[in-house]
């Protein structure tokens, strides 16, 4: 049954993950994603999961490829200096298209930055760490409530896509506590791998399906001959150098999702129908604009507010219908323009006006504060 | 309506604890609530802060950090004045721990000052669960805050060894403010 919950974001993610079936967690401690590790080392085994600490982030995201291979739904959690070590296994999560699912809280960088202060400058790093052109999806939720429930859709993404899927939080949403309607492992329903319709002998670990462009999976242990190859593989799992099967392969690790990109994309609008101006911004940062875009809306000026739930791939036709009647577009992020290139990109054919405010603080600004960055870049409203 | 809780003092006088048991008696009653924390490197002695605010619903819900506190609560005298300008100048309600300050700190028009860890330490046996006591004020004051509601939070939410005592404090509180202060509206 539903339970009316008060909890940090790090714990709400940590409870939606024992409710879409965790079995095993792996991570290395970093601020400010240590607390959901602490978090599931008490609660997971009771639940029957396991939690083990890698040495480094590099061998915790390479033994998640193990165990979901092992037929455990399996997560990590961590922030910008760990996920830089996870980068080339991302790749190879991508590669052998393991359904693993990180949670990627934000603070401020580069490097070790500001250890505990906030931040929005990983929007690329998340989605292109690992060298090679490869797919994962990206969620960045704004409330501990979407916070719980995208993580539950990311178990979905990750098992139903065959990809590695990321929850993009930052140190204020790991950390503020707020009502969370919770479930009990079951009470959610989460995707599960399709299995070999093959026999043994017959089956191919890398045949993908023709309608949704994703390859049933074998787990380790179940008489099949699985092969995980992070070469360049055939449908057998096989290395090969062949240049038609490599196209054909790394065309369809993105082409399966974007196929699917109607489960995957998500966004939200909010008083945009008859806007003038369109603020962009997502995550905790969304918060302090939707207080601003009501604020200027008392004012009279015909202001809304548009934020990507999914950032990669993101809902482009959302945004498109959002800024129709917008003269002006701004995108607002913490960082000097990271999703500003892409919502860019995305409405140049429309001919419209799009303008960033960078905010590098690590801390959250308020909606007033937000005005002053809106000053301090020369947009006004 | 939205209300904004600032709830400020120093490290160590249990003022994050304040504003989770605040806020989870709020979640029980229907409201949407959120809760921030901002603290010093100090475990003890630096500054300690947390920001509730209360939304009707899910809907209505947009801010994380108070931007001018409709109530606040003030354990200590510092922190009063660091954070004075984050509260509005009509506040419904200005809680004051008298034991540690003398006078407010601007001219709010209702004014609570209490002795909280005086009293704490007099009518409990000390002054460690001086903030419970001050909710059991607060919970009488406000009548924002069912009294059993809060006894059952108190039970699930402080260490084993601690709830007598923690629930002597909210009794102890509770009565004071029957005995000698006024019940106000607070609109939410």
């Amino acid at each position: 049954m539903a339970r009316r919950e008060f909890l940090t974001g790090n714990e709400a993610m940590a409870e939606a993950a024992i409710a879409a079936g965790l079995k095993v967690f792996i991570g290395y401690p970093i601020t400010p994603a240590s607390d959901l590790f602490e978090y599931l080392a008490e609660k997971l085994p009771e639940h029957g999961g396991i939690v083990f600490q890698g040495e480094d982030e590099i061998a915790s995201i390479n033994a998640l490829v193990g165990a979901v291979y092992a037929g455990a739904k399996a997560m990590t959690a961590t922030s910008g200096p760990g996920f830089s070590l996870m980068a080339e296994s991302l790749g190879l999560a991508a590669m052998v298209e393991a359904p693993i699912v990180i949670v990627y809280n934000m603070r401020t960088g580069p490097s070790t930055g500001i250890a505990t202060g906030t931040g929005q400058g990983d929007v690329m790093q998340s989605r292109w760490a690992s060298h090679g052109h490869y797919m994962d999806v990206v969620y960045a939720p704004w409330s501990v409530q979407e916070a719980y429930n995208l993580v539950i859709k990311a178990f979905d993404t990750a098992w139903r896509l065959r990809v590695p899927t990321i929850v993009l939080g930052d140190t204020i949403l790991a950390h503020t506590r707020e009502l969370v309607v919770a479930y009990e492992p079951g009470e959610v329903k989460v995707a599960d791998r399709k299995p070999p319709r093959e026999p043994p002998g017959q089956f191919k670990p890398f045949k993908p399906d023709p309608d949704d462009l994703v390859p049933p999976m074998a787990f380790y242990g179940e008489g099949y001959a699985v092969l995980v190859e992070s070469l360049a593989h055939d449908e057998r799992g096989y290395y090969t150098t062949n240049p038609k099967v490599y196209e054909a392969l790394v065309r369809r690790l993105e082409e399966k999702v974007m196929k699917n990109k109607h489960l995957v994309a998500q966004s939200d609008s909010r008083m945009a129908e008859d806007a003038e101006t369109l603020i962009v911004a997502f995550g905790t940062l969304a918060r302090s604009a939707l207080a601003l875009v009501k604020d200027l809306r008392k004012q009279g000026k015909k202001v809304g507010l548009w934020r990507p739930v999914s950032i990669w791939p993101l809902d482009e036709e959302g945004l498109v219908k959002a800024a129709e009647k917008a003269s002006r577009v701004i995108v607002a992020e913490m960082n000097l323009g990271q999703l500003y290139r892409e919502v860019a990109r995305i409405l140049a054919p429309l001919g419209k006006k799009v303008e960033l405010v960078p905010v590098l603080s690590p801390e959250l600004p308020g909606p007033d504060e937000l005005l002053d960055y809106f000053e301090k870049a020369g947009v006004r409203i | 309506m939205t209300l904004e809780i600032i709830i400020a003092g120093r490290g160590g006088q249990g003022i994050l604890l304040t504003g989770y048991l605040l806020g989870k008696a709020l979640v029980k009653k229907g409201y949407y609530v959120v809760n921030s924390e901002m603290y010093s490197a100090e475990t003890r002695g630096g500054f300690s802060r947390s920001d509730l605010i209360v939304f009707p619903s899910e809907a209505e819900m947009d801010i994380i950090k108070v931007r001018k506190a409709d109530i606040a609560i003030f354990m200590y005298r510092d922190q009063m004045i660091s954070y004075a300008d984050y509260v509005k100048p009509d506040a419904q309600l200005v809680i004051l721990d008298s034991t540690f300050i003398d006078k407010p700190a601007k001219p709010w028009p209702k004014v609570l000052m209490v002795p909280f860890t005086r009293l704490a330490e007099e009518k409990v046996g000390t002054y460690r669960v001086a903030n419970v006591f001050m909710i059991g004020v607060f919970s009488y004051v406000t009548g924002l805050i069912d009294p059993d509601t809060m006894k059952e939070i108190i039970k699930t939410s402080v260490r084993p060894k601690w709830v007598e005592l923690n629930l002597k404090a909210f009794d102890a509180g509770y009565e004071y403010a029957k005995e000698n202060l006024e019940r106000l509206e607070i609109k939410l």
